[in-house]
């Protein structure tokens, strides 16, 4: 909220690219103390416990001449949605892509968190593999060459594998050629070296993604 | 502060300082607001140029928490901020409590018109050598406080900066001070991008 008044801006809508296991995102709290939509992608309506905007694929926010275009990617998560940027005052060529835990710097989001639980979800997990799959080959993919990808993590973070980068942002033609993962000959491949590859699942994840989806309070900081 | 301790404090000559950006504060502002745009970074600078410490001061940013931080940041400056105003201008207005707004024109606007106004540049000295409207009255932000009252014009004051930060601030002091002022809102910026003309003046000597 300081980084956004820094800058003179006024927060008119928090977006979220799905409902996070590995930190309690606050999101809500700041829509709600700004008095603005906190948007989630609309598939989390089956298991989320508190009102939200639901955003679907395709949806375009406009924000002068900033368009956020919603790119449902389901994989990571059910609800999984990535926002494309375009900055009319420039061209009208998309500039970036935040990728959120779909496509990653040298690996993608993990499909495994969080399984068979049907409180939490609607997918098993070679269900959420194959998604994933589809979500970066059929969608991302076909993104223009020089757009910036803009992950939400890098380096060690538990919701990608080993081969995350360290680097914070690349492009989709160089993920294209030189991601691992979706290089893979087909689903069962990529399910299959998704789990050769995984890390250790994230601390908590369980608790941190009840608080997330409203099931459980947060305990205050002592 | 309540909007009725706003009230009370305004009655004893406190003066709103309101931290929105220029816009929403154009909309409407508490009466004899000053519009300082909040930011951590220079804050106390800007706030240390253009104000006075001898009066007391109420802030009012949005949402609250930014109030308070702007709270802190002036107080550690030594200004006397008597608090401020608790969920911002919703509040304030469902108190029932008046509201004020700047007028706005784009350089479009100024560019048609120009001789309906008196064009007051509140860029510091060697922005305004620069390149300015022709015949703008030079009156740097850091002086305005002290000059608002004796700025005279036969015709409302269209207040001009480089976008629409210092001329929204200087434009809301000339307001307190009775005058009709308008905030020219994209300012320079804007002025230069159309190709508008310019003039420059001298620079001055340097000291031998």
């Amino acid at each position: 909220m300081l980084e956004a008044a820094d800058l003179g801006l006024t927060i008119s809508g928090v977006l979220e690219t799905h409902v996070h296991a590995d930190f309690i995102s606050c999101a809500r709290e700041l829509a709600e103390m700004n008095g603005c939509p906190h948007y989630v992608g609309e598939r989390a309506r089956d298991y989320v416990s508190y009102d939200f905007a639901p955003i679907s694929d395709g949806q375009v926010l406009k924000l002068g001449q900033v368009r956020v275009e919603a790119i449902a990617t389901p994989g990571h998560t059910p609800e999984h949605t990535a926002f494309l940027i375009t900055d009319a005052a420039r061209s009208e060529d998309p500039w970036c892509v935040l990728t959120g835990d779909s496509l990653f710097v040298g690996d993608v989001g993990r499909p495994d968190l969080l399984v068979g639980d049907s409180q939490f979800d609607v997918m098993d997990e070679a269900q959420r593999a194959e998604w994933q799959w589809l979500s970066i080959r059929e969608k991302l993919f076909t993104l223009p060459d020089h757009v910036e990808v803009y992950p939400n993590h890098y380096g060690g973070s538990t919701c990608g594998g080993v081969n995350m980068s360290g680097k914070p942002s690349s492009t989709i033609w160089f993920e294209k050629h030189h991601n691992l993962a979706p290089a893979q000959a087909g689903p069962a491949a990529f399910a299959a070296f998704l789990r050769e590859t995984a890390k250790p699942l994230p601390d908590n994840y369980t608790r941190i993604k009840s608080i997330n989806l409203g099931l459980l309070e947060a305990e205050p900081v002592s | 502060m309540s909007p009725q301790e706003v009230v009370a404090a305004l009655g004893q000559g406190a003066v709103v300082l309101d931290m929105r950006p220029p816009r929403p504060f154009a909309t409407a502002h508490l009466p004899g607001a000053v519009n300082l745009q909040f930011n951590r970074a220079d804050l106390a600078d800007r706030a240390e140029m253009v104000l006075p410490t001898d009066v007391p001061y109420t802030v009012h940013a949005e949402p609250d928490p930014i109030a308070r931080v702007a709270e802190q940041i002036l107080c550690g400056v030594g200004f006397r901020v008597l608090g401020n105003l608790a969920g911002g201008l919703r509040a304030w207005r469902d108190a029932g409590q008046r509201v004020e707004e700047l007028p706005v024109i784009d350089v479009d606007q100024l560019h048609l018109d120009l001789s309906a106004y008196e064009v007051v540049d509140v860029r510091e000295g060697y922005e305004y050598r620069h390149g300015h409207i022709a015949g703008a009255a030079l009156l740097p932000s850091s002086e305005a406080w002290e000059r608002a009252s004796a700025t005279r014009g036969e015709k409302p004051l269209a207040v001009v900066c480089g976008d629409q930060v210092r001329s929204s601030l200087v434009a809301s002091i000339l307001l307190r001070h009775g005058k009709e002022a308008l905030l020219v809102f994209g300012g320079m910026v804007d002025w230069l991008e159309r190709g508008f003309e310019v003039e420059k003046s001298q620079p001055l000597a340097k000291p031998s």
